[in-house]
């Protein structure tokens, strides 16, 4: 890809915004689908956030003022989108985010976009009992690899806490899957 | 109870499968069908002579206002009833007499009527023993 700010600026420019645009979409899209769908855990659930981020994005490109990479300004506002898409379907359907996450999960067996096994399930069932912040740092680190700056810069958190976080979360999860 | 640890065993997967090219391919062409399109900005041709027809509204209500405006100013020029008095008393010759020659029956009986003079009889008899002119103002 371009020099970032050069990028930037032809997505601002009326002329070239369409063909950057695509381009951003070539780019990004695999790696933000897998990081929604590793938090609202759906296909169809992901195929919406996913819709309603890069919507987002290209409304407020004209303010994105590149303090931060445009990666971690796109994850984030793709991780606030797929949270509160999470805690509303919650609130509607008068339930836990717990309790709709293990929703999702049981009904993980008959999704075509998912072919884990029985450990894998029971991992993600552990993770749903996590506090919301350790569960994104935990799926953030573990499953899609990402660096702790990397984290730091989506989430706003300072580098120490999220190792802490991921410590603690992975503790929990340890000891959830040893019980079973 | 065996413990588990997942630093020791082969990294767990989450076991989402990302979709073949083809969904993001459809994905990619719905989204770009939603985003809103960049037109260029149109100025109706009404908003463009609304602007005109209200600088017209403008300049007739500045016109219909200018003669109000300047009978305002004129009635300013005109001397109040203070101004009068205090000119009579202090500045100008006239005197008292030649106020009194200027007086007919119609303004003193108008004086009489108009004004609610409430004088009682020892305030007057006061005033007659006190100025010894008044006789002489009574008979002129």
């Amino acid at each position: 890809m371009l020099d970032e700010k050069e990028f930037i600026q032809q997505l601002l420019n009326p002329k070239t915004q369409n063909e950057a645009f695509q381009q951003l979409l070539h780019t990004y899209q695999k790696p933000l689908y897998n990081h929604i769908r590793n938090i609202v855990l759906n296909h169809d659930d992901t195929d919406d956030v996913l819709q309603n981020t890069f919507i987002k994005v290209f409304q407020n490109l004209k303010n994105f003022k590149g303090e931060s990479k445009l990666f971690s300004w796109m994850y984030r506002i793709a991780t606030n989108e797929a949270l509160t898409f999470l805690n509303q379907k919650a609130k509607k359907s008068g339930i836990s985010s717990e309790t709709l996450q293990n929703k999702a999960i049981d009904n993980l067996k008959a999704d075509v976009y998912f072919d884990g096994n029985e450990i894998q399930i029971a991992l993600h069932k552990a993770i749903a009992t996590l506090p919301e912040k350790q569960q994104l740092v935990f799926k953030m680190k573990y499953f899609e690899e990402l660096k702790y700056e990397e984290i730091s810069e989506i989430l706003g958190t300072s580098v120490g806490a999220l190792k802490a976080s991921y410590h603690h979360a992975v503790k929990k999860i340890e000891a959830l899957l040893s019980t079973n | 109870m065996k413990e588990f640890k997942l630093n020791t065993i082969p990294k767990i997967e989450s076991g989402f499968k990302t979709p073949e090219d083809a969904y993001f391919e459809k994905f990619s062409a719905n989204l770009l069908e939603q985003l809103p399109k960049n037109e260029p900005k149109t100025v109706s041709l009404f908003q463009k002579r609304k602007t005109i027809i209200m600088m017209v509204a403008a300049v007739f209500v500045l016109a219909l206002a200018i003669p109000s405006l300047l009978n305002n100013a004129s009635r300013s020029n005109e001397i109040d009833t203070t101004t009068l008095e205090n000119y009579i008393s202090y500045q100008s010759n006239v005197n008292q007499y030649d106020l009194i020659n200027e007086l007919d029956e119609e303004d003193i009986s108008n004086i009489n009527i108009t004004s609610n003079i409430a004088l009682e009889d020892t305030t007057i008899e006061d005033i007659l023993v006190t100025n010894n002119n008044l006789e002489y103002y009574i008979t002129e």
